[in-house]
């Protein structure tokens, strides 16, 4: 039926859209972790097993 | 936990239900446990003296390290050197999760100032972490409890057999994630607790505990202290574990209220314990046995729940729109579209639009990226994720925030505001007025949560109720003129 028909159309861009915008966001997205990567260097630099083993705490409730 | 007061041994006045809380109408609270440790010092230090220091403001001011503060939250030193905050009452998921940024904020500032005074000491790379999470290095567990006024009237079992599954299964989009060692569980927390409901209150470690301690007309309500949650570095889950809770105890409250069934029952558990541990392991593909012989997967179980809570909301609109009146992010649709959209999220499981807004997603999803880069070592892993908790020197959460990985929904102006300004309409604008005006007059003074009292030249108290009350009775106006 022609109702349908162009409803599907009208899915399958607005899948492709959605699809496309998934792609850009997640390309952003990766650039965005490469920045928090570089901006997190010094605590890549510092003595990890000090740092968590460090952490000793009594517990709470 | 601190002892609280039984309001109901000095009740002198009517036992009539508050006047000002319509329906709906919800106090929250939000109470946070914080790990410390220092990094980097040129001599070992002994932790409960740093703590101490942190503190020292505190008990200079106060002799005490127990005080409530001008935005009428307390602040608190706990056993086990655990800094605590708990913020005001609140009547709005907004209102709850900026408190909580207030105390952040606040935590963050004592923290640097201890660690200026340590670096004196200890060595110019002395470095305090103040970690807003559940757990240590060693095994050792604390916790981000949450506080409801409910109405008296549910019972128990309900809450049992209702409440907790959601509860359980909520952290799939509210669990703050963990790496244990060897992989990523869903929370912080899950492993760590071992009872369902409770009223015991050190011993054990029970998923919800009830007090027989509501800080309001005892006739009226009793005050669920929930403990099976994690501590959130996402506003939007701090917001979100508020306010679909709200929705799901207005239902609960409406069912006990008329004795139909809420449509919650469904999803009572057969063990709650093992459910929670396998949605700490599995997220929302956890597969939960249920009381009535059916399996339900912990996504399903939470689509379960909002279909209900979407037809009673349907019903109840105008009670609900009221309970969230004044909250600027959330109506009750707003929370249903935005639960709505966080399971279709996990459905589809579309990491990259989760880790916006849900701690466990965030941490994966940068961590896949930093794996992509080449092998990490797991102390590495085990490190950043600590970091990404630390309200005092992180690195890692700030920089998502920084670069519109992690959205915020309250700015630095909201949360200074938010610092020395109590929570509207509720007694903590009572109580933060009068700790404002005896710190100013330079009386000494003690609050809790429902009375203030002065204790010189001689000791006066007034009670303060009615949490949602922020008018204040003859008798407060009273004291407050005397100390004018």
């Amino acid at each position: 039926m022609p109702q349908e028909h162009a409803n599907a159309q009208e899915s399958a861009q607005h899948h492709e859209h959605d699809e496309a915008t998934r792609r850009v966001a997640s390309e952003a997205n990766v650039d965005s972790l490469d920045a928090v990567l570089d901006d997190i260097e010094s605590v890549l630099e510092s003595n990890a097993e000090a740092y968590v083993n460090g952490f000793v705490q009594k517990g709470g409730e | 936990m601190p002892q609280l007061h039984d309001s109901r041994s000095r009740h002198s006045t009517s036992t009539q239900p508050s006047a000002t809380a319509g329906g709906c109408d919800r106090i929250f609270g939000l109470e946070t446990e914080y790990g410390l440790s220092v990094g980097g010092a040129d001599r070992p230090l002994d932790i409960s003296q740093v703590a101490m220091t942190m503190f020292q403001p505190v008990v200079q001011r106060e002799r005490s390290t127990n005080t409530y503060l001008d935005n009428g939250s307390r602040l608190y030193l706990d056993v086990g050197s655990h800094p605590e905050y708990a913020t005001a009452e609140a009547r709005t998921p907004f209102d709850a999760m900026l408190a909580d940024a207030a105390g952040e904020s606040i935590m963050r500032t004592m923290a640097l100032e201890t660690q200026a005074r340590l670096r004196a000491q200890a060595g110019e790379r002395a470095t305090i972490h103040l970690f807003k999470n559940n757990a240590d290095s060693a095994g050792h567990s604390y916790g981000c409890h949450e506080n409801y006024l409910v109405r008296r009237y549910v019972d128990l079992r309900a809450i049992q057999t209702q409440l907790l599954p959601f509860l359980i299964t909520r952290q799939i989009y509210t669990g703050a994630g963990r790496f244990d060692g060897d992989h990523w569980t869903y929370t912080q927390r899950a492993r760590f607790v071992d009872e369902t409901v409770s009223s015991a209150t050190t011993r054990s470690r029970p998923m919800i505990n009830t007090r027989d301690e509501p800080h309001a007309d005892p006739e009226s309500f009793r005050r669920l202290h929930v403990i099976i949650g994690d501590s959130n570095r996402s506003q939007w889950a701090t917001m979100v574990k508020c306010a679909t809770t709200h929705l799901v105890l207005s239902a609960m409250e409406h069912a006990a209220r008329t004795g139909v069934p809420s449509g919650l029952e469904r999803l009572e558990m057969t063990d709650p314990v093992q459910a929670n541990l396998e949605v700490n392991e599995l997220g929302p593909d956890a597969m939960i046995d249920l009381a009535d012989g059916t399996r339900m997967s912990a996504l399903e179980m939470q689509r379960l729940a909002w279909r209900v809570i979407e037809r009673f909301t349907h019903s109840h609109a105008h009670e609900l729109d009221a309970s969230l009146q004044g909250d600027p992010v959330w109506t009750p649709r707003s929370v249903l579209d935005a639960w709505r959209w966080v399971l279709d999220r996990l459905e589809a499981r579309d990491i990259d639009a989760l880790a916006q807004v849900v701690d466990w997603a965030c941490k994966r999803r940068f961590f896949a990226r930093l794996e992509e880069r080449g092998p990490v070592d797991p102390m590495r892993v085990a490190q950043l994720d600590l970091d990404y908790h630390d309200v005092a020197n992180g690195t890692l959460y700030e920089a998502m925030v920084r670069h519109g990985l992690m959205r915020v929904y309250a700015d630095p102006q909201q949360v200074a505001h938010a610092v020395h300004t109590p929570p509207e309409r509720t007694r903590a604008v009572l109580r933060g007025r009068f700790v404002q005006r005896a710190q100013q007059a330079g009386v000494r003074h003690v609050c809790d949560w429902t009375q203030v009292q002065v204790l010189e030249p001689e000791k006066r108290t007034v009670q303060l109720l009615d949490p949602f009350d922020s008018e204040g009775t003859p008798e407060y106006h009273d004291l407050m003129a005397s100390l004018a």
